[in-house]
C-alpha cells in the first residue's frame, strides 16, 4: 500500500478534513487550526517553503558544523505561535536581515475575533479526596438547592442548605471541597433569607486590606502588573514623554516595578505621569494622594521625571476624559486591572452598558497600550443555576491554588495573608451569588468576549510575547506548589491552576489613527520633578499635579492655608477645560 | 551517510502530505530552540509555544472531556456524551463492558502535555474510534528536569486509580478492561507501566497499545545510519532526549531505554499483556521498535506488529492519511477484542 497521494512541492497536495474538533473561519486550514495553529489554506504552500528556508538558515547559521541556536531561543522575543506564518517569518528575519517579503503582504490579520477553539465552557478541575462522597454530595446538594432557587422553591432550598450545614460538620472545612462548600452554602443562605439586597458591606480602608492579603497570598495581581508593566514598557520604547492612566490606584502597587524599569532604559527614562482613579476617601484623609506621594518619591530616587494626578470617582464611568487631562504627544498607557467587568450590565438587558461609552472614551484617547486583565471566568450569566455552578468552580480552583501554592515566606504570616485572602474572595462569591441588577458588580467575563469587544470598539490586539511570558512564569517559582501554569494563548497570557486558567490578560492600542490636537487646559502645569523637591507641596498653590478632582466635576484644591471647599461644580470646570 | 545537518526537505515531503510535514517541520524546527547543548531545556519558551486546549465538559462530536487532579498529578479523560454533564463517579459509566485506555503522550519524555492540542485531538479520535471507550490522558513529569524513573512512577499512579474507579467498571464484580497506550516516548511509558503491573500488582491489563514506541540502544542500528536526518529526526536528537530521560551517569543500554538489550530485565513468566505494535518504516529507530516486538515475543507474549513501511513519525497527528486510517481500525479491532 502506497503512501497517501501527494505530489511534488507546488501541485495537488491534497488533504482529507475528517472529524476537525474545532470551528475555524472558512479560509483557514482545519486539519491545523485543531493543532492549534492558524494558517489559510492559501497559504499553505508558501509556509512550508519558509519553513525549508528557516532550516537551511537554522543550520548555516550556525557554521555547519557544532549546532548552537541560542540567541534565537534567548534572544528573540517569540509572538503569538499560533499565526504559524508570522512567527516563521520572524524566525527567518532573525537569520536572514536581506530577507524577500514575508508570506503574506497585508499586514497581520487581526483574527481575534475568530473563534478557534470551543468556547471553554467550563474546564473542570475536581479533585478526589478521603471524604470523597461527602464531598460529592455537597456539591450535588449546593447545585440542587441553586436549582430550587432559580425556580422560586425557596422552601425546598432552605432545607437543602439545612442538610449542606449539618454535612459541614462532618467534613473538614479547613481545606479542600469542604471550605469552599462553606462559602457557598453562606451565600446561598444571605440570598435567601436577607430582607434587603445585600450590597457589598464594608468600607474602601477594608477592601484594600483584603486586596493586599490577596495580592501577597497568591501570584493573580502580580502576575496582572508585571504583564501589564511589561506591555506598557514595551509600547512606550521610543517615547519621551508618558503618561499612565490606572483605573484602579489601590495601594500603586504595580507602579515602583515600572518606575524602576522606566529609569533603567538604555537612551534614559521618559517624563512619566501617572493619573490614578480611585474611591473619594470618606474620612478626610486623601489616600489617593498619600499614594502619589510615595510613588514621587521613588521616582525621585530613581531619577525619573514624575508626576501624579489623583482622580476620585466611586465609579469609572463617572470618570469624564477631560478629567485626566491627557496632554498632545505623550504616549498613553490605559491599565485595568479587573476593573472593566463592573461596567457590564444583564447580557440581556437592553439598551447601551456603561462600558460601551467608558471604552469609546478610552478609545478616544488614542492610548498606545491598554492593558486589560480580568477573571477568567464567565459569571455574568443571566441565569442563577448557570451562574452559580461556573462560580462553584471558578472559586474551588482558586481556593484550591491559595491552598496549596503558598508563597515562600514565614508559614504564619502566609496562614494569616491567606485567611484574609480568602474574605477577599468571599466578597466576590457574595456578590455573584447574592446580587442582581445593578447591585452585582461582579460581572466577570471570558477573555474570548473581551476580546470581541475590544475588537468591536475598534482597538487593536498588541501581542503578548515570550518575554512577558517568561517573567510571568519566573514568577510563580517565588510561589510553592507546582500547580500554577501560565498559558499562551493568540497572544494573550493566563495564569491558572492546574489547568484551569484563572486570570486573563491582553493588551490593545489605538493609535494609529491621526493625532488629535488637543487643546491645553489652561490651569494645566505639568510639574517637573525639580520643582516639587519637597514633595510636601500644600503650601504652594500652583501645583497641580496633587490636585484631586471628584466626580461630580468639584474641585478640591488641596492646601494647608485653604479648607477643603467644593467650588462651583460643573459650569466652572467646562469652561476651563473646554471638553 | 550519518548527514544530520544535510537537508532533505523533499524527501519527506514525498511521503506526507502537506499539512503534515507543515506541522512536524514546525515542532522540528522549534524543538531546535529548545534543546541546549549543555543539556538544559528551555521550559519557558517551550511551554510558550506549546498550543493549548482546554478541557470541555460540553461535548463536542459527542466527546466531552474533563481534568481531574490525583495527588499533584493531573489526568484528562475523555468519554462518549451528549450532555454537558459529569459523569456519575460512583456508578459504572456503561453497564457492559468498556475499554478504558490510559494514554501518555509523546514527546521524547521532554515536550508536550496531556492538553496540547494535538493529543486532545487524537485522544478524542481514540475515544471516536473505540466508542463506547473512556480514554485517560495522562501529564506525566517530562525530563530534563524530571529524569527516570518519574515519568514510570506517574504512570503507574495513574494506573492504580483508574483500575479503583468504580465509573470505569461496568459493574462493581468485574475488573476495568484497561489499555496502556502511548506514542514515542508515552509507548515506552506504556510498556514500563505494564511491566511493573505485571511483576509486581494483581492489577490484570487488557492490552498494550505502542504507536512509534520510543526504545533505543548504544550501539547504532541500520535504519538509524540510514534513515538519520531524513525524515524529520535526527540521531542526535534522540542521543539527547535519551541523555536528558535516562539517570546521569546511564547509557543508552539502561533497561528503560533498551528493555531486551545487556540490561534486560526477564519477562517470560509474568503476566505481561498483549500488545499491539505500530512501527512507522521510515521512523529512523524502526530497528529498535521490531527489537522490541522480538523481545516481546521471544518471552512467550501475543504481540500484533502493524509495519507501515512509508509512514514517517507523528502519521498519527492529523486524520489526513491512509496510515492513520488503518492503524486507528487496529486499534479498535485490537481493542473490541480484548474487551471483556
Amino acid at each position: 500500500m502506497g503512501p497517501y497521494p501527494c505530489g511534488s512541492a507546488a501541485v495537488g497536495w491534497e488533504g482529507v478534513r475528517s472529524e476537525v474538533q474545532c470551528t475555524a473561519a472558512p479560509d483557514i486550514d482545519g486539519l491545523l487550526a485543531g493543532a492549534g495553529y492558524r494558517v489559510r489554506s492559501s497559504d499553505l504552500c508558501q509556509v512550508a517553503q519558509r519553513l525549508e528556508r528557516l532550516e537551511s538558515a537554522m543550520v548555516y547559521s550556525s557554521g555547519g558544523g557544532h549546532v548552537d541556536y541560542d540567541h534565537l531561543a534567548s534572544d528573540a522575543v517569540h509572538y503569538n505561535p499560533s499565526d504559524l506564518a508570522s512567527w516563521v517569518d520572524s524566525m527567518l528575519s532573525e537569520l536572514t536581515p536581506a530577507d524577500p517579503g514575508p508570506v503574506r503582504q497585508a499586514p497581520a490579520p487581526d483574527g481575534w475575533v475568530d473563534q478557534i477553539y470551543p468556547q471553554p465552557q467550563r474546564a473542570v478541575a475536581a479533585r478526589m479526596e478521603e471524604e470523597e462522597d461527602s464531598g460529592i454530595r455537597l456539591v450535588h446538594l449546593l447545585m440542587s438547592s441553586a436549582e430550587a432557587i432559580q425556580r422560586g422553591d425557596a422552601a425546598l432550598s432552605g432545607s437543602l442548605i439545612d442538610e449542606m450545614r449539618l454535612l459541614l460538620t462532618r467534613v473538614n472545612t479547613g481545606f479542600g471541597i469542604g471550605k469552599v462548600a462553606g462559602y457557598f452554602v453562606d451565600a446561598l443562605t444571605r440570598r435567601l433569607y436577607s430582607v434587603s439586597s445585600p450590597a457589598a458591606s464594608g468600607s474602601p480602608a477594608e477592601y484594600e486590606i483584603l486586596y493586599h492579603h490577596f495580592y501577597e497570598a497568591s501570584p493573580y495581581l502580580k502576575f496582572a502588573h508585571f504583564t501589564a508593566n511589561q506591555a506598557i514598557l514595551e509600547a512606550f520604547d521610543g517615547h519621551d514623554r508618558v503618561h499612565v492612566i490606572d483605573f484602579s490606584l489601590m495601594h500603586g502597587l504595580q507602579w515602583p516595578a515600572l518606575i524602576q524599569a522606566l529609569a533603567l532604559r538604555p537612551g534614559g527614562p521618559p517624563s512619566l505621569r501617572l493619573t490614578g482613579i480611585g474611591p473619594p476617601s470618606p474620612d478626610g484623609r486623601d489616600s489617593l494622594r498619600e499614594i502619589g506621594l510615595r510613588l514621587a518619591e521613588l521616582a525621585r530616587s530613581v531619577r525619573v521625571r514624575f508626576a501624579f494626578r489623583g482622580v476620585a470617582a466611586n465609579r469609572l464611568d463617572d470618570v469624564r476624559p477631560w478629567m485626566l487631562q491627557v496632554a498632545p504627544g505623550e504616549a498613553v498607557a490605559v491599565n485595568s486591572v479587573m476593573q472593566l467587568h463592573r461596567l457590564l450590565t444583564d447580557p440581556d438587558s437592553p439598551g447601551p452598558a456603561p462600558i460601551d461609552s467608558v471604552l469609546s472614551w478610552i478609545h478616544g484617547l488614542r492610548p498606545k497600550i491598554v492593558t486589560v486583565v480580568e477573571q477568567e471566568a464567565d459569571h455574568n450569566k443571566p441565569g442563577f443555576l448557570d451562574r452559580f455552578t461556573e462560580a462553584l468552580f471558578y472559586y474551588s480552583t482558586m481556593f484550591d491554588s491559595l491552598e496549596a501554592g503558598r508563597a515562600n515566606g514565614s508559614a504564619a504570616q502566609q496562614q494569616q495573608a491567606t485567611a484574609v485572602a480568602e474574605v477577599y474572595l468571599q466578597r466576590e462569591i457574595r456578590d455573584i451569588v447574592c446580587c442582581e441588577g445593578p447591585n452585582r458588580a461582579e460581572r466577570h467575563e471570558l477573555l474570548v468576549r473581551w476580546r470581541a469587544r475590544m475588537g468591536q470598539t475598534g482597538f487593536k490586539p498588541v501581542h503578548l510575547g515570550s518575554n512577558a511570558f517568561k517573567q510571568a512564569s519566573m514568577l510563580l517559582t517565588l510561589f510553592s506548589g507546582e500547580g500554577y501554569c501560565v498559558e499562551e494563548v493568540d497572544g494573550c497570557l493566563t495564569l491558572g491552576w492546574h489547568s484551569r486558567p484563572l486570570i486573563a490578560a491582553s493588551a490593545w492600542r489605538a493609535d494609529d489613527l491621526e493625532d488629535n490636537a488637543r487643546p491645553v487646559p489652561d490651569n494645566f502645569i505639568f510639574s517637573s520633578i525639580s520643582s516639587t523637591s519637597n514633595t510636601n507641596d500644600s503650601n504652594n498653590n500652583n501645583h497641580n499635579n496633587n490636585d484631586i478632582i471628584n466626580s461630580n466635576g468639584s474641585m478640591l484644591r488641596r492646601n494647608s492655608n485653604n479648607n477643603s471647599r467644593s467650588s462651583d461644580s460643573s459650569s466652572q470646570q467646562e469652561s476651563i477645560h473646554g471638553m | 551517510m550519518a548527514g544530520s545537518e544535510e537537508i532533505n526537505a523533499n524527501e519527506s515531503k514525498m511521503v506526507v502530505p502537506l499539512t503534515t510535514w507543515i506541522l512536524i517541520s514546525n515542532f522540528k524546527l522549534a524543538y531546535n530552540l529548545l534543546r541546549r547543548p549543555d543539556g538544559t531545556f528551555d521550559r519557558h519558551l517551550a511551554e510558550f509555544l506549546d498550543r493549548r486546549v482546554p478541557a470541555n465538559s460540553t461535548p463536542i462530536n459527542g466527546i466531552a472531556s474533563f481534568d481531574i487532579l490525583i495527588s499533584s498529578l493531573l489526568l484528562r479523560l475523555y468519554f462518549p456524551s451528549d450532555t454537558p454533564t459529569l459523569p456519575d463517579f460512583s456508578n459504572p459509566l456503561f453497564r457492559h463492558p468498556f475499554p478504558v485506555i490510559l494514554f501518555f503522550h509523546g514527546g521524547s519524555f521532554a515536550h508536550s502535555s496531556a492538553n496540547s492540542a494535538i493529543y486532545d485531538s487524537l485522544c478524542r479520535r481514540l475515544v471516536h474510534h473505540c466508542s463506547p471507550a473512556v480514554v485517560i490522558s495522562v501529564n506525566y513529569r517530562r525530563s530534563p528536569e524530571h529524569r527516570y524513573p518519574c515519568a514510570y512512577d506517574d504512570g503507574w499512579t495513574a494506573l492504580q486509580w483508574a483500575y479503583n474507579q468504580a465509573f470505569l467498571r461496568n459493574s462493581p464484580n468485574s475488573n476495568p478492561n484497561i489499555f496502556l497506550s502511548g506514542d514515542s516516548s508515552g509507548g515506552n511509558i506504556a510498556h514500563h507501566v505494564a511491566l511493573r503491573a505485571a511483576a509486581t500488582s494483581n492489577i490484570i491489563l487488557s492490552g498494550n497499545i505502542l504507536l512509534n514506541p520510543m526504545f533505543g540502544g548504544q550501539c547504532r542500528t541500520p535504519s538509524e545510519l540510514k534513515l538519520d536526518g531524513k525524515f524529520f529526526v535526527t540521531l542526535k536528537d534522540r542521543d539527547w532526549y535519551w541523555k536528558a530521560f535516562l539517570p546521569i551517569e546511564a547509557d543508552r543500554d539502561h533497561p528503560a531505554c533498551n528493555p531486551f538489550g545487556p540490561n534486560s530485565v526477564p519477562i517470560s513468566g509474568l503476566p505481561f499483556p498483549k500488545s499491539l505494535v505500530i512501527v512507522a518504516g521510515l521512523d529512523l529507530t524502526h530497528d529498535w521498535q521490531l527489537r522490541y516486538v522480538h523481545g516481546l515475543k521471544e518471552g512467550g507474549h501475543d504481540v500484533k506488529l502493524v509495519f507501515r513501511e512509508s509512514a514517517t513519525i507523528g502519521f498519527y497527528l492529523l486524520p489526513n492519511n491512509d496510515h492513520c486510517h488503518v492503524v486507528m481500525d487496529e486499534i479498535r479491532n485490537f481493542v473490541s477484542s480484548n474487551c471483556h
